[in-house]
């Protein structure tokens, strides 16, 4: 974001939204799905990278606001049959709101220990929902979550014949480009430059007057939100919500695609999550030494690449404007 | 950059690769299992028995004419994983049926994943008995394993003929499996034995490394006999800090553990320091001493052979019957079709290396009990093994 290019200009948001919209007409059922998780884990490591590449914040625990999310929206609609429109809202307040206490106390810390408190508030949000039998119904889950009412969308034209994943790809898609959007905006904005200047020197940024907690903390909240929208979808789509969404194993998994796409760049880390997705199928069907193949693959990509997949692009193409540059003057 | 740019057009070729070059004819049974993480460690002998399951029906000839195909792939011990999986092998790979899932998550993950695709689904293992409770029964969902209910009355049912045992504790892991084992057990002992009183009730969470406060606090209550439902490497940590403080001892080596540790994996894992004399269960016994049936004979050395292990596994016969459950499935319906093998499969009575199971028409279950037996040495093997295995099943206190 710091490299200036024309390519800023582009609404990339709604181009990539118009791209993908074909996809349940183009591609296969699988494809459907595929595109489903692709755009929910887009939308929860963008929501991360506000923290890790914005704001400079480490969270480890960052999966916490995507598993209370995906509960309480679960909870709502199998439990007490609410309706989507209403669960999904609650999911993303709630989600908000725990990462309001969460951070309270996280944003009082620095660096590692930071980190490890992310941690620490994340294992106790799994053991809660491990446990608490009655509720989220332990270990074995809350299964059967059901698909929202999207029978309003054959009044569209040109939606009538869908299937209802093929529907629920529509609904999570448009939700996802406007929370991306959203995203931008609040990254771009006053609020947003302000989190990059702490990134860069907290210190200085506390001198000229900013309350460096109180904006980490806010950072703390938008993005814990917009993890809790993510895994609200992702519980749907998955048609059950576990207690392994909030295992710690998976925010290594959204900090490995927000690294491996480029935390440095906004679409980075969707970037990360669509390759993440596509190796960790195309491996797993191969091979049941996926860690091995996987962790190989991540190294060469990473040491090839220290900036992310975006990062690797986006200089590619200064060098080449550069070159091209350099010719029209000489 | 040259290089890299290789290795993504390869990735690219093999992301687009067919995935017609299998022959159209098999009959493909997706088999999400976890493959690798701890959970291997129960996931690896039951993919192998139903390789052996599979490779034996190919050798006569197949079903209807067809020959079986094993899908494995790595659920990784995670619902959300399965899930995507059992999609994957459902619309992308066409498996006609699913077999497989390990823990409590997995296993109603994907069963409501088969529900929507109207795929018959069996679970070879899983205990939970939420994925057959009456919310979330549909046609496509069978159970091979016993569940948390019966593993609790088989237990009370072998406590209770310890006519001498009037205080009884209970000891398991602090989470849903073991909160159901224990709840059935105490439901069941206190109709069979209304003289016995529970003294104590302690339960470590999962993944305890250290049981030394809960068993000191047990051994204070002073219990006659203990029902434990702590597994797998909890019970390799638990056996080895209890023996040291006299805990086996001091109850006598009464204590009935329902968690598998009588199985000849959890043996081996422990080795001489097993505390012998204890009382455990298996799917299969493996080591059996006393009237081994023919059956089970054969098919353990069969399984040896082909796992080129020299002891076998406890687990395996569950992949390999849940492969043989299906194919007679498929025999009595006549077809592949999951509608008609659904229907088959109520009621079915089908052959496996330790007897004949049926599946319950209304519970979808096979009502399965397990084999019960003192865990004792044996000097032909460096591990303990089940002394005479009885099969017990519910009991005579049925609901």
């Amino acid at each position: 974001m710091t490299v200036p290019w024309s390519g800023n200009r582009i609404p990339w948001t709604l181009m990539v939204f118009l791209a993908a919209l074909w996809v349940p007409w183009l591609g296969s059922r699988y494809d459907t799905f595929l595109g489903t998780q692709i755009a929910i884990d887009a939308l929860f490591a963008v929501s991360l990278n506000l923290l890790l590449g914005t704001t400079g914040l480490v969270s480890f625990g960052h999966v916490a606001y995507f598993g209370i999310g995906a509960y309480i929206c679960g909870i709502l609609m199998k439990t007490y049959g609410v309706p989507f429109a209403l669960a999904l809202p609650a999911a993303w307040l709630g989600a908000a709101g725990f990462a309001l206490v969460f951070g309270f106390f996280c944003v009082r810390l620095t660096k590692i220990y930071f980190a490890m408190l992310t941690l620490a508030f994340s294992q106790i949000a799994w053991a809660i929902c491990f446990k608490w039998n009655g509720v989220t119904g332990g270990d074995q889950g809350l299964p059967d979550v059901p698909y929202p009412d999207l029978d309003w969308m054959s009044a569209l034209p040109g939606l009538d014949g869908l299937r209802v994943s093929d529907r629920f790809y529509l609904l999570t898609l448009a939700l996802v480009a406007v929370s991306l959007a959203a995203l931008r905006r609040i990254i771009g904005s006053p609020f947003g430059r302000m989190l990059t200047a702490i990134r860069e020197n907290p210190e200085r940024a506390a001198f000229i007057g900013v309350n460096v907690r109180r904006y980490e903390l806010a950072a703390f909240v938008v993005a814990g939100g917009f993890a809790g929208l993510a895994g609200a979808l992702f519980g749907i789509f998955n048609r059950g919500v576990f207690a392994d969404y909030l295992y710690w194993t998976k925010s290594a998994e959204v900090m490995i695609m927000a690294i491996l796409g480029g935390m440095e760049h906004f679409w980075g880390p969707v970037v990360g999550a669509a390759t993440l997705v596509m190796l960790n199928q195309q491996i797993t069907s191969y091979t049941e030494y996926w860690p091995f193949v996987l962790g190989v693959i991540l190294l060469v990509l990473l040491f090839a690449f220290p900036g992310g997949i975006v990062g690797g692009l986006v200089a590619g193409v200064n060098w080449l404007r550069r070159r091209g540059g350099g010719r029209q003057s000489a | 950059m040259r290089r890299m740019g290789a290795l993504v057009v390869a990735c690219a070729a093999a992301a687009l690769a067919p995935w017609g070059a299998a022959a159209e004819s098999t009959i493909r049974i997706g088999f999400p299992m976890p493959l690798s993480g701890p959970a291997a460690v129960y996931g690896v002998p039951v993919t192998k028995g139903a390789e052996l399951a599979v490779a034996d029906i190919n050798a006569q000839g197949g079903v209807l004419g067809r020959k079986l195909e094993l899908l494995e792939r790595d659920s990784k011990a995670n619902a959300d994983e399965a899930v995507r999986l059992s999609r994957e092998l459902i619309l992308k790979n066409n498996a006609d049926f699913l077999i497989g899932t390990l823990t409590s998550s997995e296993a109603p993950a994907v069963s409501t994943i088969a529900k929507e695709n109207k795929i018959v689904f069996i679970a070879p293992t899983a205990k939970t008995i939420q994925l057959t409770g009456p919310a979330n029964l549909h046609p496509y969902i069978f159970r091979l394993a016993s569940n948390t209910d019966i593993e609790g009355r088989t237990g009370a049912t072998l406590v209770a003929r310890w006519k001498d045992v009037k205080r009884v504790a209970t000891i398991a892991p602090d989470y849903a499996y073991g909160r159901d084992a224990v709840a059935a057990f105490i439901d069941f002992i206190k109709k069979a034995r209304p003289d016995i009183e529970i003294v104590d009730q302690q339960w470590p969470k999962l993944g305890q490394s250290d049981f030394t406060p809960f068993i000191n606090a047990q051994m204070g209550k002073r219990p006659d006999a203990v029902f434990c439902d702590v597994y797998g490497g909890d019970f390799v940590t638990l056996a080895k800090q209890a023996g040291p403080l006299g805990y086996f001892k001091a109850i006598n080596y009464r204590l009935a553990d329902g968690g598998e540790v009588g199985s000849v994996d959890e043996a081996r894992a422990l080795g001489a320091d097993y505390p012998f004399g204890l009382w455990s269960d298996a799917y299969d016994p493996v080591v059996w001493s006393g009237d081994e049936p023919p059956e089970h004979k054969a098919f353990v050395e069969h399984l040896r052979a082909f796992t080129k292990d020299p002891y076998g596994s406890g687990w395996a016969i569950m992949g390999y019957s849940a492969v043989e459950a299906l194919a007679a499935g498929m025999k009595k319906a006549g077809s592949t079709d999951s509608d008609k093998v659904s229907k088959a499969l109520l009621g079915l009575t089908f052959d496996t290396p330790v007897g004949k199971r049926t599946f319950n028409t209304a519970t979808h279950e096979t009502d399965s009990g397990e084999f019960w037996g003192e865990m004792v040495k044996d000097e032909h093997y460096p591990f303990a093994i089940m002394k005479e295995p009885k099969y017990l099943a519910q009991g005579p206190l049925t609901n």
